[in-house]
């Protein structure tokens, strides 16, 4: 008879008398575990910044990969079209709706380490959890075909063609998703980030008048006019601009990834309001820098069908700025293509029930990266048909994701309330009823823009 | 990896933090009636609404 096999180190600590005294350890805990060692090491050290250092990431990506190619594209047509206005507060308010929203997807994936996806599939059955990865994923590849264009509208400035638009798409998330490691990949991406701030600089050099920025954010006027459908459009695309599915989805996966846990939930709020005020900052930047074109009619956004704001940005305001803003987009387009896949990947495999860890190896989490890079592939293709009516892509996809927010709103604040799961870290009463406000308003104008349209669509308004 | 190496690597992570819990299924959540009712309710308004913008998207397109 031959002996039973000896229990392996991978499968748990085996103890003097043959006992498993250790749970079994995957290649994907141990390189958390590596990258907790040294939370662990600067908490006991008291070393508060290389804390503060350690623990930021997903709060800052989720908020600037949403100040995306579409969402810049957006924040500038709104300053082109009225100017400095009711749209520069109105930013800000959203980017509160964010940092409310985006405070409990964080909360939630710390404390039960689990992925939206995941929890909304094992809470409330696999119908409601296909369905928020269906919407996701149709949204996401509307999104990253936006992403694509921002790029491909930021490259023509520099008579650059699509076809390397989607080359470079492509090839940067190949490239941010070998290693292995989330560390690694949240540090390429962050670093990437902070180019967001061209579209401030932009906004700085085209001398915008002090005392209306003051005004306009004080007043919140002049109220805009014009067509109300216009109106509609812009508001329900600033709010996608801003809240959107992927968002949730991508701040809990990847705080669970990063292995965030309820002691760091402090750091993770830090982490979600820097990004939010530096995402705000920026795209107020966005939209002043668009405001210099109010006055220059629309005439002066022609180039790409609609969408050529670098181009129009030097001939009023200089070619620094036109500058300045074409690689502002294919900064946002970037990073935004690889936070979108990776949102994307997260859902598939949580759904799936696969392994969804940038700490895999390709072989190990074989679905996450396929759908990371297959996302960005089909995304990439499109962008490459001719004649694409690209400012109306950008816009209508934020909008879509405003009209599908308010579902997956609905599951956040479910979860973040589940007591089961979330203990005393479950939302307060004043939480709720901020976020019960946000769902309505982002119901509300999501469909007040789609019903004007479709009336106005089929003839009876 | 050692028995060392092992009991290291453990102790930097929660329990409920190893990959071997996070694959358990936490359990469903019982939703009562009208919970059920709010949600597909919900659920219907969303793809109306965004039949609506996909309607007038492509017909802007067309036109």
């Amino acid at each position: 008879m031959s002996p039973p096999p000896a229990p392996s180190l991978l499968d748990g600590t085996v103890s003097g008398d043959g006992a498993i005294a250790l749970p079994p350890l995957t290649p994907e805990d141990a390189a958390r575990s590596r990258d907790r060692f040294r939370v662990h090491k600067a908490r006991r050290h008291g070393r508060r910044w290389t804390l503060l250092w350690l623990l930021i990431g997903p709060g800052i990506l989720a908020m600037l990969g949403e100040n995306d190619g579409p969402s810049m594209i957006s924040y500038a047509t709104t300053g082109a079209t009225y100017g400095i206005g009711f749209f520069l507060p109105f930013i800000l308010v959203t980017f509160v709706m964010a940092v409310v929203c985006q405070e409990m997807a964080m909360r939630v994936g710390a404390v039960t380490h689990r992925g939206f996806g995941q929890l909304v599939l094992e809470r409330f059955g696999p119908l409601w959890g296909w369905f928020s990865a269906g919407d996701l994923i149709f949204t996401n590849l509307v999104t990253l075909i936006a992403e694509f264009v921002a790029i491909r509208i930021g490259l023509s400035f520099f008579h650059i063609g699509s076809g390397v638009a989607a080359l470079l798409g492509v090839v940067l998330v190949v490239f941010t998703l070998s290693g292995g490691r989330y560390w690694r990949w949240e540090r390429i991406v962050l670093g990437m980030a902070v180019f967001n701030g061209l579209f401030l600089v932009a906004a700085i050099m085209t001398r915008p008048h002090l005392g209306t920025v003051g005004h306009a954010l004080v007043t919140a006027s002049p109220f805009p006019g014009g067509s109300f459908n216009t109106l509609l459009l812009l508001v329900a695309s600033t709010i996608g601009a801003t809240v959107t599915p992927w968002m949730i989805f991508f701040q809990q996966s990847a705080s669970a990834d990063k292995g965030l846990t309820p002691g760091d939930v402090r750091h993770g709020r830090y982490d979600t309001m820097v990004g939010a005020v530096l995402a705000a900052l920026f795209g107020c930047g966005a939209l002043i820098a668009g405001a210099a074109l109010f006055g220059h009619g629309g005439a002066s956004i022609q180039g790409l069908s609609g969408a050529g704001f670098p181009a129009a940005l030097k001939l009023v305001s200089g070619n620094a700025v036109g500058t300045l803003f074409a690689l502002g987009l294919i900064e946002a387009g970037a990073v935004a293509i690889l936070t979108i896949s990776a949102s994307t990947g997260y859902a598939v495999g949580e759904c799936i029930g696969v392994a969804h860890s940038f700490n895999n190896s390709t072989r190990r989490a074989a679905v996450f990266y396929g759908a990371n890079i297959g996302a960005a592939l089909i995304a990439a293709v499109i962008i490459l048909i001719p004649g694409a009516p690209l400012l109306s892509i950008a816009l209508n996809a934020n909008v879509l994701a405003t009209v599908l927010l308010p579902v997956a709103l609905v599951f956040l604040i479910m979860l973040a309330n589940d007591r089961e799961l979330m203990g005393k870290w479950a939302n307060g009463a004043a939480t709720n009823r901020i976020a019960g406000v946000i769902v309505v308003f982002i119901s509300i104008c999501g469909a007040a823009y789609a019903v004007d349209s479709f009336l106005q669509a089929v003839h009876i308004v | 990896m050692t028995a060392a190496e092992h009991q290291e690597l453990v102790e930097f992570l929660e329990r409920d933090q190893l990959v071997g819990d996070t694959s358990q299924p936490v359990g469903r959540m019982a939703l009562s009636r009208p919970t059920s009712a709010a949600l597909w309710a919900l659920r219907v308004f969303v793809i109306v609404v965004s039949a609506m913008v996909i309607y007038t998207f492509v017909s802007q397109l067309v036109h």
